[in-house]
């Protein structure tokens, strides 16, 4: 199948791919739509991971360092200032991006890599998690709370309202993000990460500034994260410590571009729309057999059947019965 | 209702209970219920696996008892569960799912965050939410317009149990002069930790606070935690726990032979837990605790006590068994006056009630402007013979005090 031909299927699936979300909560209710929210947040989210490990190679295990002190921000402004968060996304977006380059260049600059770089970057997220945990300003273990969505609340000023809302909004930053990932990928500076990943020696031989290079994709994936972790505080009107910054919500996060394929544009995209999904249909199946927990068990499972059954991802997978890659691109860095 | 009209012992409701064939279970049955037809669709949000499912669960024994009682009489309901699985981000989903299954009232949701999140949701879509426990004072300050708690806030529950801790007759050998805190570092814990502090010191009780001593909530090991507060020299203990944490503390203080005058943790759950008493047998005699009780002494809660001993004889009817049951009773109140199953019927019905015969102890349930109830009674509880027993106030009490407390190798 020659380029053009296969570019305008992806064009077009793409096209009907984001026309059936537009949609969607035409059909659908508010639970749908709430779930389709957080499959957006997880995608965002790991669409900025796979950013820094799918494409520049560097293994983060603590982003929710980014997530909930983006979170954080956005809440603060808006509860403790009045502050729209209009000017919060902004904010947060330049903390955490300034978070990220402080830790990838505390890592880049003095050579930790690989799985000690995924130790910095753990260290980084539990210190923020136990500093939060004390600190009297944001509440402590005791949690930050958003006041209630007034009757006269007008969703464009406030940037919070009813599950259509949030939907829009959040699918609105998810295909921005995706769309300026896809954009730099594709550029120059996406060459160089992906040859610092391949070969970083070899890399720096030709001429490229590997640590910048590697400092803007940790500055940049830390950024997204951050506006995802803006819009779960909106969304939840909570905040506490473990529920943004801990462990668990790290790993949680990493799931879904590992599932949909890494170093893929649209891997982060389906493995959220797997991993979200499932873990709801497991819970309820779990309550609906009287086992409070058997969900772990399903959910686990069902992940693992996944990974063995498609070892790169199921993005590659799905892409090639598509006929959405070429035979060169079936492989991670595709679409 | 300004009254219950299953549990009031009027000669007019016995003998419409006599009327009914039901004299034999004492419980008439209001003739609008009869003529009901279709149930209420109730959705319950609660912890059902993670961290927070031991609490979880026994809520939702409490809960399942109340839908039977109540079932019993003639009020139909539809029970719905759905598990934050002790996340609480996942409060929002799960009333989203509640309603979208046609859920038109919602319960939940255990811990403060998840019942923030699911009020967000609650609020959108104007149903109304009745928090069956959640202490957090942030839930009835944001301007949710939807929600109703049945639960006091954890200030109120500090600030009353120590006010009754205070009026304990001094003498044959208690007489602390100072004390020690020990709280878990949590959301709850560092809350109360706080307040027990500032409420020692508001209430004027002379006890010295000597330390302030924290842990995380994973800690399996407390020893060290112990012997700081041992090396206060401290006559007070003034644990702030979970089941878990407050059973390691109790062992190490034996283990340490530290033997203060008293252990009472204000506002703690955990030493009332069948499982304290069980895994500690006599040492976990004498710990106090105040928290919501029930009142032992109504004639409701010895139905429903009766009740669960017949259906739940391994269970401990509880704090947590307690305030489930009274969520489906605000909810069946609110409903048997409505006369409706819509969300818009049963919210002005809730702004209304008046519950005077309810097992927790306390003056009626009513809702002030903020949803708030206000009239729940705090008393001291105190574990004798292995198990939880009110000590005060006097009119409410079971038992009496014990204190000192026995030396640990007394008790063998």
């Amino acid at each position: 199948m020659s380029g053009s031909t296969t570019t305008r299927r992806q064009v077009a699936l793409g096209s009907i791919f984001l026309l059936i979300l537009l949609l969607l909560p035409l059909v659908v209710d508010g639970y749908y739509q709430t779930m389709l929210t957080t499959i957006f947040i997880t995608a965002l989210v790991g669409i900025a991971w796979n950013l820094m490990m799918g494409f520049a190679g560097q293994l983060s295990l603590g982003h929710a360092l980014y997530f909930g002190i983006g979170a954080y921000v956005v809440a603060l402004m808006a509860e403790r200032y009045g502050l729209s968060p209009w000017l919060g996304f902004p904010v947060g977006f330049l903390v955490t991006s300034g978070l990220g380059l402080v830790v990838g260049f505390l890592g880049f600059r003095f050579g930790v890599k690989g799985v000690y770089f995924a130790l910095l970057t753990i260290a980084f997220a539990e210190f923020a998690r136990l500093l939060f945990e004390h600190w009297d300003y944001v509440g402590k273990t005791g949690g930050l709370f958003l006041g209630s969505v007034k009757p006269d609340n007008r969703s464009l000023i406030t940037l919070r309202g009813s599950a259509t809302f949030y939907y829009y909004a959040v699918l609105a930053t998810t295909l921005f993000a995706w769309l300026w990932c896809g954009y730099l990928v594709r550029s120059r500076l996406g060459y160089f990460w992906r040859a610092v990943r391949d070969d970083e020696d070899a890399a720096r031989a030709l001429g490229v500034r590997a640590f910048r290079v590697n400092l803007l994709a940790a500055g940049i994936s830390a950024g997204i994260t951050g506006i995802a972790g803006g819009w779960f505080a909106l969304m939840n009107g909570n905040l506490f410590p473990e529920s943004v910054l801990g462990m668990r919500v790290s790993i949680d996060f990493i799931i879904a571009p590992i599932v949909g394929g890494l170093g893929t544009l649209c891997g982060p995209i389906l493995g959220a729309l797997i991993v979200v999904p499932l873990n709801e249909i497991a819970k309820e199946a779990g309550q609906a057999l009287g086992l409070n927990g058997l969900n772990i068990l399903l959910y686990g499972t069902l992940l693992f059947i996944v990974i063995v059954a498609a070892p790169d991802g199921c993005w590659p997978w799905l892409a090639n019965r598509l006929a959405l890659a070429g035979r060169s691109s079936s492989k991670p860095d595709g679409p | 209702m300004t009254e219950s009209k299953f549990y009031s012992t009027t000669r007019r409701n016995l003998l419409m209970a006599g009327a009914s064939g039901l004299i034999g279970s004492g419980l008439p049955m209001p003739a609008v219920l009869r003529a009901q037809t279709s149930a209420l669709k109730v959705g319950v949000i609660l912890p059902l696996s993670g961290v927070l499912s031991f609490p979880g669960i026994a809520t939702q024994r409490g809960t399942d008892l109340a839908v039977r009682m109540f079932g019993d009489e003639g009020v139909k309901l539809e029970v719905s569960y759905a598990d934050t699985e002790s996340k609480p981000e996942n409060g929002r989903l799960a009333a989203e799912k509640l309603i979208r299954d046609g859920a038109t009232i919602l319960i939940g949701a255990w811990d403060s965050g998840a019942t923030i999140s699911a009020a967000q949701a609650a609020e959108a879509a104007k149903v109304p939410l009745v928090v069956n426990v959640g202490s957090a004072p942030q839930i009835t300050e944001q301007g949710f317009t939807q929600l109703f708690r049945n639960f006091p806030p954890s200030s109120e529950i500090v600030a009353k149990g120590v006010a009754l801790f205070k009026d304990l007759p001094r003498g044959n050998g208690f007489d602390p002069k100072s004390a020690v805190v020990l709280h878990v570092n949590d959301t709850f814990g560092q809350a109360t930790g706080g307040a027990v502090k500032a409420v020692f010191e508001k209430l004027g009780l002379g006890i010295n606070i000597l330390d302030v001593i924290s842990y995380d909530a994973r800690a399996r090991d407390l020893s060290i935690e112990v012997a700081k507060a041992k090396a206060t020299g401290a006559d007070l203990v003034l644990p702030i726990t979970r089941v878990n944490d407050a059973i390691l503390i109790v062992r190490e203080m034996i283990k340490q032979d530290y033997n203060p005058m008293a252990i009472y943790g204000p506002s703690s759950p955990g030493p009332y837990e069948k499982a304290f008493t069980d895994a500690l047998g006599k040492f976990a005699d004498e710990y106090m605790t105040s928290v919501p009780w029930y009142d032992p002494t109504t004639e409701i809660a010895k139905k429903v006590l009766a009740r669960w001993a017949k259906d739940q004889p391994n269970d401990r009817f509880e704090l947590n068994s307690g305030f489930g049951w009274e969520s489906i009773q605000v909810v069946a109140d609110a409903f048997t006056r409505a006369k409706s199953t819509k969300s818009e019927d049963l919210h002005a019905a809730l702004k209304a009630t008046n519950i005077k015969d309810h097992p927790m102890a306390g003056g009626p349930i009513a809702f002030d402007a903020k949803g708030q109830n206000t009239n729940i009674a705090i008393p001291l509880l105190q574990n004798q013979k292995g198990a939880p027993v009110v000590i005060a106030p006097a009119a409410a009490a079971g038992a009496k005090v014990k204190l000192p407390m026995t030396k640990w190798a007394d008790r063998a």
